[in-house]
């Protein structure tokens, strides 16, 4: 078990040396069931540092938030941050480092091992309350959750609530960490890799089509996935025309001819080109947090799309993203026996 | 007009709307949302709020506003593109998603009537159905002058009785689809009529979150414009567009071209929902962006809804349907927010 | 060579398919040049696109060209260690791969994505598989699962 206490009197300690300038950890949110990620710059803040089941949300996407904060400041602070991360977020934080988006020492990795367990799915709570929120929910043993709903409690099975990305897991225990609380768990008995994926590639070309043309079609284009993910840290984004430089000589029509792959408009046709090709640009770097289908609003199955690739560059490339930092990276490496008789 | 509708009879009704486009909240891809039903069958009405709020049944996420097409030297030609939908009624809509309306219904009547906004809107009737209890821990509709029986903005407002439902005619919109519908009905007796303010009474008595001297929030956004609150609060914000297109009353749009064909050029004018959220709502063509960070944007959405508004309006653009921190990906609560701001 | 029994088979007639070609300056284009110099007999559907390797085709590309109506897609490049960048079609090959099983695996039909290694010297190659491409998509019929609905 990860003992919370001391996690907070960790950070509280890296906080108090000065060794970091903040601590990213979760706190107790006021929305509901789940935890919200908290910025702690005191160390007697730490006190609010938690650690259950709602804890879902892949932290590393704000060291990416802070080093473009960085970046762009006039005076930047360039003291290390730490982050309280799961086995999928330190992956996120060994691709990061991979791509030296930035460098080790910037980092403290404050690593929490999830056990035999993970976290839990809302949607699939939701779902099993038809849309009524739970309002609380804890550990209850290795393999089930206490459900709190008003003043009825309920136990429900793990494999029932917890997220799909937490049963497919491979590696529960953080693969990089300067810390780690809770035991290191290699693999863990649930772990049943590409389940989701393989159950949608069963049916055929036209059912896939009609989920996949469903989906897209209902797609609002907030950009939560986006936005959520630690890898998507593009500048500028290719559906969004934000850098296109204009002159007292552009003229309308260059104005009206300039490049732009996306619409505006939601819409199957937009939205489509929206996922793939964002699927396309986390190809071997996707590190299965299941982020963008936990946050996407209508609860478009967007990880299908990621753990697809994920499992043809396991199967074909024998690649996995975040297992290592030092690894080239899946599309800037090749091999002379990759297949190559789709090729005509 | 007050009637009684036996659920059995609830068909009936339905049947007697011929001509009419009819939708209720359905629970699918584990989420309530508005779906097409057909005349003659029996709407369960047993949902929590949808996920998409019924704005978009007048402001829809793509508006066309006209075509245009353009042959080489030629002069161009536009059609007009105004909808003409057919009435159309929504089943079970929640009393904060009808309060929404009227202030919409401002914005899009007050310098300008909008002819999109309004050929839609006029063919629009809202049946309510006043909840049990809220329907989520966030919910707040009380704090902002509603209730769990409002029926500002409703034509219809039905409460349920459980065998049976108690049927108001609010507007002669709302009577004209219950006199059509009027075999189907039977007369609501004073028990009746009792038993209503009872479930009334009892849904208000439930408690629900508060929001703190609501009249001094307007003048202390204004005094602290400039505070470092703002820049605090949103420090865990990722920046997505789930408050604002899920928001009942969220209103700002863009306006593109979108070129189908260059030679001959023919496209059309459209319009799409746009969002305060996003880092090019205010980029400028110089490329300066005056609302640089996630701090002003925060900003700026709560001074529409509980400054600007009311300023311009003489009501705040909130009615506490809490999706924005149901949703939220980070637990980011208006409620909270709010009380931060009104705290000296 | 073409294949005279292959581009026999009745197919619809009235469809002609919209394929979009992005061929590598160094190899495809010249042989799908080649292809034209030898007053080869290949279907006129293929819109060809020259890149400067199939490097530096971008899924972009590829997605935006289903989204603005292509009935297919070719990508064609050098054969493997032939790159004028030495590597540049071995990573275009590895990203490909994993195009057409995206685009498959949301069921996209598995013929209207193709690549291809047609050297400088293969103009009859070029124009096989061209006719091929096309020979397939007639029976697939105009593509509408990607393309944008207005």
């Amino acid at each position: 078990m990860v003992s919370i206490e001391e996690l907070r009197a960790c950070a509280a300690k890296l906080l108090d040396e000065g060794k970091v300038k903040a601590v990213i950890g979760y706190r107790r949110g006021s929305a509901g069931l789940l935890a919200e990620p908290c910025v702690i710059d005191q160390p007697a803040d730490t006190e609010s540092l938690i650690w259950d089941p709602g804890c879902v949300h892949n932290l590393a996407l704000y060291l990416v938030k802070d080093k473009k904060a960085q970046a762009a400041s006039k005076t930047p602070d360039k003291r290390p941050l730490a982050v309280v991360a799961k086995g999928c977020d330190s992956r996120a934080v060994a691709v990061l480092l991979q791509e030296n988006f930035f460098k080790r020492e910037d980092v403290v990795v404050i690593g929490v091992s999830c056990e035999g367990t993970g976290v839990v799915d809302a949607r699939k709570l939701a779902a099993k309350l038809k849309g009524r929120t739970a309002s609380q929910v804890e550990f209850d043993g290795a393999d089930g959750f206490k459900v709190t709903i008003g003043n009825t409690e309920s136990r429900v099975p793990a494999s029932e609530i917890l997220a799909d990305r937490c049963l497919e897991c491979r590696a529960p225990s953080p693969v990089l960490n300067d810390v780690l609380f809770g035991t290191a768990v290699e693999q863990r008995e649930l772990a049943m890799p590409f389940t989701a994926v393989k159950a949608a590639e069963a049916a055929s070309e036209e059912e896939r089509w009609a989920s996949w043309e469903h989906h897209f079609d209902r797609c609002l284009r907030c950009f939560a996935c986006r936005s959520v993910c630690p890898m998507c840290y593009c500048p500028e984004c290719v559906v969004d025309s934000t850098s296109f430089v204009i002159t007292a000589e552009t003229s309308a029509e260059d104005k009206a001819n300039r490049v732009r792959w996306c619409e505006r408009s939601a819409g199957s046709g937009e939205s489509a080109l929206y996922h793939l090709t964002r699927a396309m640009h986390l190809a071997g770097r996707c590190v299965d947090c299941g982020e963008c289908e936990r946050v996407c609003p209508v609860n478009i199955p967007l990880r299908l799309l990621n753990t697809k690739l994920e499992m043809e560059a396991f199967e074909m490339f024998e690649y996995q993203a975040g297992r290592d930092v030092s690894q080239a990276s899946l599309l800037s490496s090749f091999r002379d026996e990759d297949p190559n008789s789709f090729v005509r | 007009m007050e009637k009684i509708l036996c659920k059995e009879s609830f068909a009936g009704w339905l049947a007697a709307l011929k001509g009419y486009d009819l939708y209720a909240p359905a629970f699918a891809d584990a989420v309530w949302n508005h779906a097409r039903i057909e005349a003659g069958t029996t709407p369960e009405l047993d949902h929590t709020n949808t996920v998409r709020s019924v704005k978009e049944f007048a402001f829809p996420q793509r508006e066309v506003f006209f075509r245009f097409e353009q042959t080489k030297g030629g002069a161009p030609t536009l059609t007009a593109t105004v909808p003409d939908p057919a009435p159309t009624v929504i089943f079970g809509v929640r009393p904060c998603d009808g309060r929404a309306m009227p202030r919409n219904d401002k914005v899009f009547a007050a310098e300008f009537k909008d002819p999109y906004y309004w050929a839609r809107r006029d063919k629009l009737t809202l049946v309510g159905l006043a909840c049990a209890e809220p329907h989520s821990p966030n919910c707040f509709c009380q704090a902002l002058g509603g209730a769990p029986d409002a029926e500002e903005g409703l034509d219809i407002l039905m409460t349920d009785l459980g065998d049976r439902y108690h049927v108001k005619g609010v507007t002669g919109r709302g009577i004209e689809i219950m006199v059509r519908g009027s075999d189907a009905f039977d007369e609501a007796r004073a028990a009746d009529k009792k038993q209503v303010q009872e479930r009334h009474a009892a849904a208000r008595a439930v408690g629900q979150r508060g929001v703190n001297d609501l009249g001094k929030i307007a003048e202390a956004i204004r005094q602290r414009f400039d505070d470092a609150l703002w820049q605090d609060m949103a420090r865990t914000c990722i920046g997505c567009g789930i408050c604002t297109f899920l928001c009942p009353t969220c209103h700002c749009f863009d306006i593109n071209d979108e070129v189908i064909c260059q030679s001959p050029c023919s496209g059309e004018r459209v319009r799409t929902w746009d969002n305060c959220q996003f880092a090019d709502f205010t980029m400028h063509t110089s490329g300066h962006n005056p609302r640089h960070d996630l701090g002003a944007r925060l900003r700026q959405r709560i001074s529409h809804k509980f400054l600007y508004f009311v300023d311009n309006h003489g009501t705040q653009q909130c009615t506490g349907c809490g999706r924005c921190i149901s949703e939220c990906p980070v637990g980011i609560d208006i409620v909270r927010v709010l009380d931060t701001v009104s705290q000296p | 060579m073409l294949n005279p029994a292959k581009t026999m088979t009745p197919v619809q007639d009235d469809f002609e398919p919209k394929i979009v070609a992005f061929l590598c300056k160094w190899c495809s284009s010249a042989g799908s040049d080649l292809a034209g110099v030898s007053r080869l007999q290949y279907p006129p559907n293929a819109v060809p696109i020259q890149v400067m390797c199939s490097g530096s085709v971008s899924p972009l590309y590829i997605m935006s060209a289903f989204k603005k109506g292509a009935d297919g897609v070719l990508v064609s490049g050098c054969h493997p260690g032939d790159c004028h960048y030495m590597k540049g079609n071995y990573f275009a090959r590895r990203r490909l791969f994993l195009v057409q099983k995206l685009l498959n695996f949301v069921g996209l039909e598995k013929d209207r994505f193709r690549m291809s290694w047609v050297s400088a010297a293969e103009g009859a190659k070029f124009a096989e598989v061209v006719g091929d491409f096309v020979r397939d998509i007639k029976a697939l019929g105009p593509q509408r699962r990607l393309k944008v609905r207005r």
